[in-house]
C-alpha cells in the first residue's frame, strides 16, 4: 500500500460564470520515500490538488488516504490535527509568524501535540540545525534574509517529521542564488532523512531535481521521468478518468 | 492550554499602540464606570442600613433646608417621652451650601456624650477630652480632613465660623466621615444663626422592638400642639427625599455607566476586528501547520480579554485610588453622600471588563476561526 493514495479526485468552481475544472478524477500513488515534483500551466489547479492533499481545502469528490487515513472524511478540527502531526507546508512565502523568532516559529507546531519540554527542544534544534540555522534561532523574521526565511519555514514544516511534506512553489520568491539552496536543501530532506516530498514548481531545474514529476493538465495528471530515472522521454499518464 | 500565551502576548506587543490606545479607552471607561457605581452605592449606603431604618429624623414640616427647619430644643424630651424611643439627640447643622456641591462642608451641633454614645465614632487621631472640654472644637470626618488636607490642632474656617481640629473619625456610616461635629451650643451661637434654644433636627433613636413608622406618626401628632409642627421620618427616606434632586440625576447616571461599558464593548471589538483583518493570512497559517479552528477562536478571545482586562484593571484601581485618597463627596440640604471605593466595586469593574473583552472578541474570533484557509493564504 502506497503512503498516500489519491483515488478519483475531482474539484471544480466557478469563474465568470463558467465551471472550471482543475481536477477531473485524478489519481496518484505517493510511495514513503517519493519526492515528486508537479507542474503545469499556471491555473491548471497544481496548488489545489497539493491544497487537497494537505487537507486544506476540500475536494468535490474522490478520496485521499496518508498513512492510513481518509483524510477527506475528517472534521475540520480532526484535519487539523492531522495536519499537526502528519503534514509539513512549505510555503511559497515563509508565512513566518513576525512577532516570534525563528525558533518560536519552528516551535509552533510542537505545541499543537503532547511532548515534554526537553523533547520539544529537541526536535526544534535538530530542525534548525537541519536548515543550517542554529545561528539564526533568535532572530526575528525581519532579522533575515528571504532564503534563511524561507529555510526556517521548511524547518517549521519537518519539524513534527511529518509523515508527507508539501510544497508550494518553495523557490518561488526566490533570488537564483538563494533557489539553490532551496533546492539542495530539498534534496537533502528527501535522500539523508528520507522525507517524503510533494511539491508544486514552476521552475523546471527546480522539477528536475525530483525523483517523480508530474506534469497536469487539462485536470489529468501526467508522469515525467524524474531524477532517479532520468532517461529523458518517458510520459506516462497515471489518471483515471 | 498557555502554550500559545507568548504568541498572544507578543501580538499585542507588536501593534503597542493600538494595544495602549484601546486598553486605554477601556481604562478610562471603567474608571468612569467605577466613579458613578461609588455614588450609586454611597447613596444606598445612605439610605439603607440600620443606621438609616431605626433612626427617625424630625424636621420642620415643610421644609428642606438646615438654615429654614428650626424646632425648640425642648422638643427633646416630649420625644423621649413617647413610646420606643429610646434616646433623642438634638442637633444644629451649618453648612456652606445648601445646594447641591461637591464641596460641601456640613456641621453638626451635638451634646459630645450623646455623640459619643449613639454616633459610633471612631477616633483615628486627636482625643474626646479636647472635644468635650473646649468649646471651640471639632470632630473632623476622615473624608473631609483628607479633602480639606485637616489634621489635629489646624483651625478651620468657614465663613463666620472658626473651630479647631480636636480629631479625626471614622464611622461605619460613611457619609459621616463628610461632617464635621461640634458641640451644640457652640454651633446654636455662631454669629448669624441665632439660634439659642432652638435646633435644625432632632435624632430619635428606637427601642429594638419598635416599629419605625408608628414611632414618627406618634411624635408628629405628639408635637402637633407645640408651636412649631414637624414631619418625622426615618433617616434614610428623610435622606432620600433631601437628596431628591440628586437621586434623579444618580439614577440616570447608572445609564452613564452601562454607556461606558457599550463603548468599551465597541471599542475593543473595532480593535479586534482591525486585529483580525490584518491578520486573516497569519491565522490561515496557524490553521494549516495545525492549529484548530477552535484554538485560532481563544487565540483571538484572549487578545480581546486581555487588552479589556488591562484596561478595566487599571482604570478600576485608579478608580478606586482616586475615591479612596481624593476624600470626594456630593451633598444638597447639609445631606452628603460619600464616593467610597469598595472590593465589590472593584470586583463588578474587573469581571465587567472580563466580560466586555470575551464578548468583544467573539465575533471576530469566529470570523477569524471560520476562514477559508486557501483563499486566505492566497491573499496578498
Amino acid at each position: 500500500m502506497a503512503l498516500a493514495e489519491i483515488r478519483a479526485l475531482t474539484k471544480s468552481f466557478k469563474k465568470g460564470g463558467e465551471t472550471v475544472v482543475p481536477l477531473d478524477g485524478v489519481d496518484l500513488d505517493i510511495e514513503k520515500g517519493d519526492f515528486i515534483s508537479m507542474m503545469g500551466p499556471s491555473g491548471t489547479g497544481k496548488s489545489t490538488l497539493l491544497n487537497a492533499v494537505a487537507g486544506i481545502d476540500r475536494p468535490d469528490s474522490g478520496t485521499i488516504t496518508v498513512g492510513g487515513t481518509e483524510v477527506t472524511k475528517l472534521s475540520r478540527s480532526k484535519l487539523a490535527d492531522w495536519r499537526a502531526e502528519h503534514l509539513g507546508y512549505i510555503f511559497q512565502t515563509h508565512n513566518l509568524v513576525p512577532v516570534l523568532t525563528a525558533y518560536e516559529n519552528i516551535e509552533l507546531p510542537t505545541l499543537l501535540v503532547s511532548m515534554s519540554k526537553a523533547e520539544r527542544r529537541e526536535r526544534v534544534e535538530l530542525a534548525l540545525e537541519a536548515v543550517s540555522l542554529t545561528d539564526r534561532a533568535d532572530h526575528y523574521p525581519r532579522q533575515l534574509s528571504g532564503g534563511q526565511e524561507q529555510r526556517v519555514g521548511i524547518a517549521r514544516a519537518i519539524v513534527m517529521n511529518p509523515t508527507l511534506v508539501v510544497g508550494d512553489e518553495p523557490t518561488g520568491s526566490l533570488d537564483a542564488a538563494t533557489s539553490v539552496q532551496i533546492q539542495e536543501l530539498l534534496v537533502r530532506l528527501n535522500e539523508e532523512l528520507g522525507m517524503t516530498i510533494l511539491m508544486v514548481t514552476h521552475d523546471a531545474e527546480v522539477a528536475n531535481l525530483a525523483t517523480r514529476r508530474l506534469r497536469l493538465e487539462g485536470g489529468k495528471l501526467i508522469e515525467l521521468n524524474g531524477r532517479a530515472a532520468n532517461t529523458g522521454n518517458g510520459r506516462k499518464a497515471i489518471t483515471a478518468g | 492550554m498557555f502554550s500559545f500565551a507568548p504568541y498572544v502576548v507578543k501580538g499585542l506587543w507588536r501593534h503597542g499602540m493600538r494595544t495602549f490606545l484601546t486598553a486605554g479607552g477601556a481604562a478610562v471607561a471603567l474608571f468612569v464606570f467605577c466613579f458613578v457605581g461609588a455614588v450609586q452605592e454611597g447613596l444606598e449606603r445612605l439610605t439603607s442600613g440600620g443606621d438609616a431604618d431605626r433612626t427617625l429624623i424630625v424636621f420642620q414640616e415643610n421644609r428642606f433646608c438646615p438654615t429654614s427647619s428650626r424646632l425648640p430644643q425642648d422638643y427633646a424630651d416630649t420625644i423621649r417621652k413617647v413610646p420606643g424611643v429610646k434616646d433623642v439627640m438634638p442637633v444644629q447643622v451649618w453648612t456652606n451650601n445648601c445646594r447641591a456641591s461637591l464641596d460641601i462642608v456640613v456641621f453638626n451641633g451635638a451634646s459630645p456624650a450623646q455623640l459619643r454614645k449613639n454616633r459610633g465614632l471612631m477616633l483615628t487621631a486627636g482625643d474626646w477630652s479636647t472635644f468635650e472640654s473646649r468649646h471651640d472644637s471639632a470632630l473632623i470626618g476622615a473624608n473631609l480632613a483628607r479633602r480639606r488636607r485637616l489634621a489635629v490642632g489646624d483651625t478651620f474656617s468657614i465663613g463666620d465660623l472658626s473651630t479647631q481640629v480636636a480629631g479625626v473619625f471614622e464611622s461605619p456610616v460613611a457619609a459621616e466621615e463628610n461632617l464635621a461635629y461640634t458641640s451644640l451650643e457652640f454651633l446654636q451661637y455662631t454669629r448669624g444663626l441665632d439660634a439659642a434654644g432652638l435646633v435644625t433636627m432632632h435624632e430619635a433613636y428606637l427601642d429594638e422592638n419598635a416599629d419605625p413608622d408608628t414611632v414618627a406618626k406618634a411624635i408628629d401628632e405628639t408635637l402637633a400642639a407645640g408651636p412649631v409642627a414637624t414631619t418625622t421620618r426615618r433617616k434614610g427616606a428623610f435622606q432620600a427625599s433631601t437628596l431628591s434632586d440628586l437621586v434623579d440625576l444618580i439614577g440616570f447616571a447608572h445609564w452613564l455607566g452601562y454607556a461606558c461599558v457599550g463603548l468599551v464593548l465597541t471599542l475593543v471589538a473595532t480593535t479586534t476586528v482591525m486585529a483580525v483583518q490584518d491578520r486573516v493570512k497569519e491565522h490561515a497559517v496557524l490553521q494549516t501547520i495545525g492549529v484548530r479552528p477552535g484554538r485560532v477562536f481563544r487565540l483571538v478571545v484572549s487578545e480581546s480579554l486581555l487588552i479589556c482586562l488591562a484596561g478595566g484593571v487599571v482604570g478600576t484601581l485608579v478608580a478606586l485610588a482616586v475615591l479612596a485618597w481624593g476624600g470626594l463627596a456630593v451633598g444638597a440640604e447639609g445631606v452628603t453622600i460619600a464616593f467610597q471605593p469598595s472590593v465589590s466595586l472593584g470586583l463588578t469593574g474587573i469581571v465587567i471588563a472580563a466580560l466586555t473583552g470575551l464578548l468583544a472578541g467573539i465575533i471576530p474570533a469566529w470570523h477569524a476561526s471560520r476562514t477559508n484557509i486557501v483563499l486566505a493564504l492566497n491573499q496578498a
